[in-house]
């Protein structure tokens, strides 16, 4: 099980990643956001908010509606934020499961895969 | 909680509605083919009495609604495919089934843009080579909406396939009411025909309700996971009602000449309302295209884009553009569509019924696969959770394995009445190459996959031992709520 706190640590390195890719910054124009991470074995709720192409900081708890809720465990989230763990493998395998729209889907995946492979 | 259970729903702000769910259920379904192949199923039996081969396919249609409804609770998610077949069988076969029926949505796209652009040669009275140019341009504008990440609201989606289910209904019942004549054989299916030419029409009536079942990619998306579930029973009815109608009335009052052209439902228009009905009927066959190309490109090219990212294709489809959309596959998609038609065109005559031929034949070969994923998972995973669970399973799952396996093959190896084995070499040769893919080429992208994770360092620190989670003296303070 990772912590809430190993949670951030990895959120915060990945936050500096997004923002700081122009490639990104130019996917993510328009896609004004709210997405809630559920730790499905520690019961920790986050909330991370994407406005003007910039990733704001993560937050503890589960803050208004959602335009997408992705369900985990937390060392996935950890691993996924570190850019250890291919999140799309862990959607199909069926360890990471989402609800929201297929567009919303696509550049959350974007948004790991331009970071950490930059494609 | 048993395996699989659903987490505590969230209240989307953004969430697709029963009455969206219907529309994308039934208008993936109902493509500019639908026509054709309505005109087609009535060369197999007593033209007034197609209805009851409809029926039986709506009969069939409702067991794929239950195989379906089943392994989508137990799966809601777009990757639902992958997720049952490879929990059912080896992964490569299920590599091999999942690759094979992924080019009906290739075959369906490129029909119906050569249906589309062959009704709009006809109604403006144009030299026969601007079809192909239509085409070029129908499929240039879809590709470049999708590149773009245009994606059909989810309000246009339920107009269009409301004005389109409309108005086949209404010129069909109008055409039928203005042919002053009984109709001749309503319920006598063999008469002047054979018991083997209604099982035809069957297997041919399966293709009516085909991609009913592409709205569980949207398990995600709903407001409540049983829209989807909802949403597939109600296509299918207002499916055999709209298809039911139009199929009688095509055959009572349309020639055999007029059904076996590429744009039986124009005439049909003109029996119901003389010229007006032409333009209207070509209008409702060029806003079919909306759902099937905004629909069909989209569900292929994203789960092209996930099997790449997972590892199972190459990574160059899963490039992404600046709109976040997944360029080579979108591409991959138009040119291949473009050359499918191209073909269907220079070959002329029957070349469209052979497209149908073999999505009826793929579509009943996938249906026979969900039957037989249902009764293996039974008994691999019985304790998942599953929402919807189909009645005396191994009865219904056998029943339906084999049912639709004969159908598949008697589509296989059938075109316009007569015994031709074209789809079957096609539906063959496409599954070898798939099988051939999937045994030579994927283990080598999924070792180089592999290396290439090896290869690169993990970032995260190490883990602490287990049962060892808490604060820790130099971990960065959680950010503020």
């Amino acid at each position: 099980m990772a912590t809430a706190d190993e949670i951030a640590e990895a959120y915060a390195d990945w936050q500096v990643r997004c923002n700081g890719n122009a490639r990104l910054a130019r996917m993510l124009r328009g896609w004004d956001r709210t997405v809630h991470l559920m730790a499905t074995d520690t019961g920790d709720g986050f909330t991370i908010a994407v406005s003007g192409s910039v990733l704001a900081d993560l937050r503890h708890g589960l803050v208004d509606r959602p335009d997408l809720v992705v369900s985990a465990t937390s060392e996935d989230f950890a691993d996924l934020f570190w850019g250890d763990l291919n999140p799309s493998e862990k959607y199909v395998s069926g360890e990471i499961v989402l609800a929201g729209s297929s567009e919303d889907v696509m550049r959350l995946d974007a948004m790991s895969m331009v970071a950490f492979l930059d494609q | 909680m048993s395996e699989g259970a659903p987490a505590p729903a969230a209240t989307l702000r953004r969430a697709m509605s029963l009455r969206t769910a219907v529309s994308t259920s039934t208008g993936l379904a109902f493509a500019a083919l639908q026509y054709l192949a309505a005109a087609g199923l009535v060369a197999y039996v007593a033209g007034d009495s197609a209805w009851i081969s409809i029926g039986v396919a709506g009969l069939l249609a409702l067991m794929a609604w239950a195989f379906f409804g089943e392994l989508n609770g137990m799966f809601p998610t777009a990757a639902a495919i992958r997720r049952y077949m490879s929990g059912a069988m080896d992964d490569r076969v299920a590599l091999t089934i999942t690759f094979t029926y992924l080019s009906t949505i290739v075959l369906v796209v490129a029909a119906d843009a050569f249906i589309v652009s062959a009704a709009l040669t006809h109604v403006l009275h144009a030299p026969g080579w601007l079809t192909a140019v239509w085409t070029l341009a129908l499929l240039a504008v879809a590709v470049l909406s999708n590149l773009r990440g245009v994606k059909v609201a989810g309000w246009l989606q339920d107009v269009a396939t409301s004005i389109v289910l409309a108005a086949t209904l209404v010129v069909s019942v109008v055409a039928l009411a203005r042919s002053g004549t009984a109709l001749r054989t309503p319920f006598q299916p063999v008469h002047h025909h054979s018991g083997a030419g209604f099982l035809e029409s069957v297997a041919l009536g399966i293709f009516l309700y085909s991609a009913f079942e592409w709205v569980t990619t949207n398990a995600e998306e709903v407001r409540d996971p049983k829209h989807i579930h909802r949403a597939m029973l109600i296509a299918v009815a207002v499916l055999f009602a709209v298809c039911a109608a139009m199929t009688t009335a095509m055959s009572h009052v349309l020639t055999h000449a007029q059904l076996i052209t590429a744009y039986p439902q124009l005439a049909l228009g003109q029996k119901a309302f003389g010229a007006a009905g032409i333009w209207i009927m070509a209008a409702v066959t060029t806003v079919t295209a909306l759902n099937t190309f905004n629909g069909g490109f989209i569900t292929a090219s994203r789960f092209v884009y996930a099997t790449a990212r997972e590892g199972s294709l190459p990574p160059l489809l899963a490039r992404l553009n600046d709109r976040a959309v997944p360029w080579v596959p979108v591409l991959l998609l138009g040119t291949t569509s473009f050359a499918v038609s191209v073909v269907v065109e220079v070959v002329g005559g029957s070349g469209w019924q052979v497209l149908v031929a073999v999505g009826a034949a793929l579509e009943g070969m996938i249906y026979a696969v969900a039957a037989f994923c249902v009764l293996r998972l039974r008994g691999r995973v019985p304790d998942h959770h599953r929402p919807f669970r189909v009645p005396i399973v191994r009865v219904v799952a056998i029943a339906g394995l084999v049912v639709f396996s004969v159908l598949a093959l008697v589509a296989s190896v059938s075109v316009n009445n007569r015994f031709s084995p074209v789809p079957l070499v096609i539906i063959l040769a496409m599954g070898a190459a798939s099988a051939a893919y999937t045994v030579t080429v994927v283990p080598k992208l999924q070792a180089a996959e592999a290396a290439r994770r090896a290869a690169r360092p993990t970032r995260r620190r190490p883990r602490r031992p287990p049962g060892t989670a808490g604060p820790d003296p130099g971990a960065i303070p959680p950010p503020v709520p």
